[in-house]
């Protein structure tokens, strides 16, 4: 298999990684940058736990073919927390309680964050909506839901 | 998972280029949503493939042109685009609908009206929509550019009328402005599920009779079509409930007709025609129930 070199720019910092040409985003973010907070779930596009940002929009990192991503700007959880601070998404979800076993709450964050980067005041169903790619089977949806109201106000002060 | 080259041309001519060189070998990729399920899975429709074509970075595959009589749709756009864009959202706004229950945020982030197309499935959100606007496939080769009707563009399920050489830039749509539209789908859940039966319609209003009419029942042929047959009924009557029930029968028996009895027919007849009526009386602004 012949390796390219795939340049882009994953949590804010350039980096240069050499890839296999037809590796997955995901692949990537994992093992080649080994920043394992993005998870693994379905691997088709169906739960949501691998969700990262890329240019500014949620997308499922496993059906992303790495190489399409070259100059772009990829967000994982790592690249979540500010200076030690955590963001309103992962702080409010910590307060709500809205996470039991961990797995799926990587990709909820990032489908929560990219919505209030775009939309600081979402209606309770476009938060809904914005969530509905991502599968929980242990916590539910409630308090999460309730958690992206409450860093929505975070947002909003800006 | 399969080994495959990346391509990744930077003009339209490039791309033709290396269609023309490998055929078969290439396999246009665009938002993935469907290609990377199918690579993961071995799929067979990928056996010959040997190259991945990124097709991002081609102009020609971009935007959305409102023209005197068509709107130009680009390939590439994504179902995302659709559903934001005011254009779209105010000329036709039964494919915006349409565009806003494919999948989840993260596939209408990336998948594309093109591939909802090109990859073929009978089950496709956006189909029902597209065959009610009459679309065209806008399709070019190294040896020139033709148009094909998106229904008569299909195979069969899981594959185009395409040669080997030939790519879609873009689709082109009637303009409907004074049609008013529904779209209404019904999935197994909510969120993330193709469409099991979905109904796009369309229709034109004047002096309280309709005056034209586009039925597209979506998931019930093997291709996609109108149903002449339903319009043809209600064209020059006034709307109602019963004759929109009218309209739900001429489908399914449409349905029957093409594909026959199955044993799903007896789930389907009946729920294609309340979805037919329901959307009838949805774009008429009739009370649905």
């Amino acid at each position: 298999m012949k390796k390219i070199t795939l340049n882009f720019i994953l949590n804010e910092e350039p980096v240069s990684l050499e890839i296999d040409e037809n590796a997955r985003l995901l692949d990537v973010i994992r093992d080649v940058a080994g920043l394992t907070g993005t998870k693994e779930g379905c691997g088709v596009g169906e739960c949501g736990a691998c969700t990262v940002i890329l240019e500014g929009e949620a997308v499922d990192s496993c059906i992303v073919l790495a190489a399409s991503v070259e100059g772009k700007h990829v967000t994982t959880v790592e690249g979540l927390a500010k200076n030690g601070k955590l963001d309103p998404v992962q702080q409010a979800v910590l307060d709500h309680h809205a996470l039991q076993c961990g797995f799926c709450t990587p990709g909820f964050l990032m489908s929560a964050k990219a919505l209030l980067d775009k939309k600081p005041n979402p209606t309770r169903d476009e938060i809904k909506m914005a969530i509905a790619g991502n599968l929980c089977r242990c916590t539910g949806y409630q308090q999460l839901v309730e958690a992206f109201e409450d860093a929505a106000k975070e947002y909003q002060k800006g | 998972m399969q080994k495959l080259s990346y391509l990744k041309p930077q003009t339209l001519k490039e791309a033709l280029g290396y269609l023309k060189e490998y055929g078969e070998k290439v396999k246009p990729y665009a938002g993935g949503t469907d290609l990377m399920v199918q690579l993961r899975e071995g799929s067979s429709r990928l056996k010959d493939v040997e190259y991945l074509m990124d097709v991002q970075a081609l102009p020609e595959l971009r935007g959305i042109e409102v023209r005197e009589d068509s709107i130009r749709i680009g390939a590439m756009t994504s179902h995302t685009e659709v559903n934001e864009s005011e254009v779209l959202r105010k000329h036709v706004p039964f494919l915006s609908i349409a565009s806003s229950t494919v999948g989840s945020t993260q596939i209408r982030n990336k998948g594309t009206v093109g591939g909802n197309i090109c990859n073929a499935s009978p089950a496709a959100d956006t189909l029902s929509p597209f065959v009610a606007l009459n679309a065209r496939l806008v399709v070019v080769s190294v040896d020139g550019e033709r148009e094909v009707m998106v229904k008569d563009a299909m195979e069969k399920a899981g594959k185009l009328k395409l040669a080997p050489h030939e790519m879609v830039t873009s689709i082109l749509i009637d303009r409907i402005d004074d049609y008013s539209t529904a779209f209404i789908k019904l999935g197994r859940r909510k969120a993330l599920a193709i469409s099991r039966m979905n109904a796009a319609v369309a229709l034109k209003m004047e002096n309280g009779v309709i005056a034209a009419a586009r039925i597209a029942p979506g998931c019930v042929f093997s291709t996609p079509d109108r149903v002449e047959k339903a319009e043809a009924l209600i064209v020059g009557k006034a709307p109602s409930a019963a004759l929109f029930e009218e309209a739900g029968k001429a489908v399914s028996e449409e349905m029957i007709a093409r594909t026959g009895i199955r044993w799903s027919t007896e789930y389907k007849k009946p729920v294609i025609e309340a979805l037919i009526q329901r959307a009838l009386c949805r774009a008429a602004g009739l009370p649905e129930d």
